[in-house]
């Protein structure tokens, strides 16, 4: 087939989650399809600027094509803007207006998909609430895949969403709470769909906890609860530190807090808090081999890359239950326990370390769920299943294709 | 999983965590002056669930007291700030040039800080108006399930 993948940044370089996603999918399909990456010349996720040059080019055996971002994000605009629109019962026409202000605004991609969106089979878009995605589906409805990477956010309540998301022919969701959450946003049930989540390589035998890498940076006591990723206010890190501190405050076991990301926000000093920064991929794997829990405190996920790659190793995790991605991904995997307090989130670090032997047992099932749902083949046999089923019935009537593949044990 | 089922299921660990920590909490309310309803394990349980799930239903389109409110200027708390001036088009725009970039970069550190405020307000209003929802349905079955059995 011939694919084409839109998404709004693309590259090696690239940190974020739906990048990646797309970034892997794209070089493992294009081993088997003609791909083309749709994409901006836009690095910085804050202000869009454009950083790589426009036109074509190859990455890992991608053909990739940049199309300008008309102007950087205008970042008063937009706060008030989404003040406006998740606040009030805003018009179609604002609500609309608040995806061009997300953007990155890139008119010239949609021109491209005008002009050539035919010549493509199937069309894959990543995340929703971008411009490339949100104003281009509608431009190829009849072949568009979309791989919305929902979360329980404000923007997700936006009424203009309802019609948007019926509009695509087929859905890769990340996670059976994505799917139940953007089908209620749509008011029925979005068929054809696949759950595929996101493929994760197994360990390698030199970070198995037989075998673990000395301390990374300064000493760091044990046992170690592991924070990974952006330390920031998104990522539900300010609660995490009030948590823990009054943990310790209120005579809770003796952890250390480590953080493995850049900082975004302030750290509270603490000897139980330490902060190593970005961390490359070797001392990450360190970390993970001697972590006694990994904490996923994030309030918004559609899929945390994070949690798995801690199950991955085998680490039991304690996750915010407030998210129902996490919460349910931690309970069908039995890998994890989760808070939705202060009291709990201190009774399931406290439980976690004094029954070492059976958080162990916690991490191994979570890591049996990794084998089970997050291997590349599993993956993939999914992607290239629900694209065929989508390209197969291309041109028949939406209604005559209304099973969707195994929504289950994702 | 196997047909066995998992070797620690983490339902029945968290089942255990949260009746324990829900027990210490309902004794802390007590010792701080809490309703003695709450002395019963199953009330305080009742209640906050009732609580719990209004907290979760807490999106603007899914309450029905911002409707019966009315006029949203009257009520609303409005988080962004609009520069304006009601002045003449020409001097109009020399007062919104100003405010915007001289006293706006100034005084952005006490917008920021009202703005987060305001920001946390309103999500207080909105977990307020979910848990008058929520109370105002579970009394509107009692009614209903109170007069069906006096039929």
């Amino acid at each position: 087939m011939k694919l084409a993948c839109v998404v709004h940044r693309y590259g090696a370089d690239i940190a974020g989650g739906s990048e990646a996603h797309c970034r892997q999918l794209a070089e493992r399909l294009s081993v088997r399809h003609d791909v083309t990456v749709l994409t901006t010349c836009a690095k910085d996720y804050v202000t869009w600027a454009n950083a790589y040059p426009a036109g074509a080019s190859r990455i890992n055996g991608v053909n990739v094509v940049r199309f300008p971002v008309r102007r950087p994000r205008r970042l008063k605009a937009f706060a008030d803007l989404s003040d406006e629109v998740f606040d009030t019962r805003a018009s179609a026409e604002r609500q609309e207006a608040w995806f061009r202000e997300n953007g990155p605004d890139t008119p010239a991609l949609l021109d491209h998909l005008r002009a050539h969106g035919t010549e493509y089979d199937l069309v894959i878009f990543w995340s929703y609430r971008y411009y490339p995605a949100y104003f281009g589906v509608p431009i190829v409805a009849e072949r568009a895949v979309l791989v919305p990477t929902a979360e329980e956010d404000p923007a997700i309540g936006l009424d203009v969403l309802e019609d948007y998301f019926k509009k695509p022919a087929g859905y890769l969701f990340l996670t059976p709470e994505e799917e139940d959450l953007v089908s209620r946003r749509a008011g029925r049930r979005l068929a054809p769909a696949a759950i595929v989540g996101a493929g994760l390589e197994p360990v390698g035998a030199t970070t198995t906890r037989a075998n673990v890498v000395p301390d990374p940076g300064p000493r760091i006591p044990d046992p170690v609860l592991l924070y990974l990723g952006r330390v920031d206010r998104n990522k539900g890190c300010h609660t995490l530190f009030e948590y823990f501190e009054q943990h310790l405050a209120e005579g809770g076991g003796d952890a250390t807090l480590v953080l493995a990301g850049p900082a975004k926000i302030p750290i509270p000093s603490h000897p139980r808090i330490k902060a190593l920064g970005f961390v490359d991929d070797a001392t990450r794997d360190a970390l993970l081999a001697r972590a006694r829990a990994l904490v996923v405190p994030s309030p918004y996920e559609s899929l945390s890359i994070a949690l798995l790659e801690g199950w991955n190793h085998g680490v039991p995790a304690l996750v915010n239950g407030a998210c129902a991605v996490l919460a349910g991904q931690a309970r069908r995997a039995n890998g994890g326990l989760s808070y939705r307090s202060a009291k709990e989130f201190s009774a399931g670090l406290d439980w976690l370390l004094a029954h070492e032997r059976e958080a162990r047992i916690i991490g191994t099932q979570g890591r049996a769920y990794v084998d089970r749902e997050y291997r590349w083949p599993v993956v993939m046999a999914r992607v290239e299943a629900l694209l065929e089923l989508v390209a197969a019935a291309r041109g028949t009537r939406r209604d005559h294709v209304s099973t969707p593949l195994s929504s289950t044990g994702a | 999983m196997t047909t066995s089922g998992p070797a620690i299921p983490v339902d029945a660990v968290m089942a255990e965590l949260h009746e324990r920590v829900r027990d210490r909490l309902r004794q802390e309310l007590l010792q701080h002056g809490a309703s003695r309803a709450l002395e019963d394990p199953q009330v305080f349980a009742e209640v906050e669930r009732v609580l719990r799930d209004a907290a979760s239903r807490t999106a603007t389109r899914a309450l029905l007291l911002p409707d019966l409110l009315g006029d949203p200027a009257s009520w609303r708390l409005e988080p962004a700030l609009a520069i304006s001036s009601h002045r003449g088009a020409m001097t109009a725009s020399l007062i919104r040039g100003v405010k915007q970039r001289v006293l706006m970069p100034v005084l952005r550190w006490l917008f920021e800080y009202s703005h987060d405020n305001f920001v946390r307000q309103q999500r207080v209003n909105q977990v307020l108006f979910a848990c008058v929802q929520e109370l105002a349905i579970e009394n509107a079955e009692l009614r209903r399930d109170l007069a069906t059995l006096r039929k």
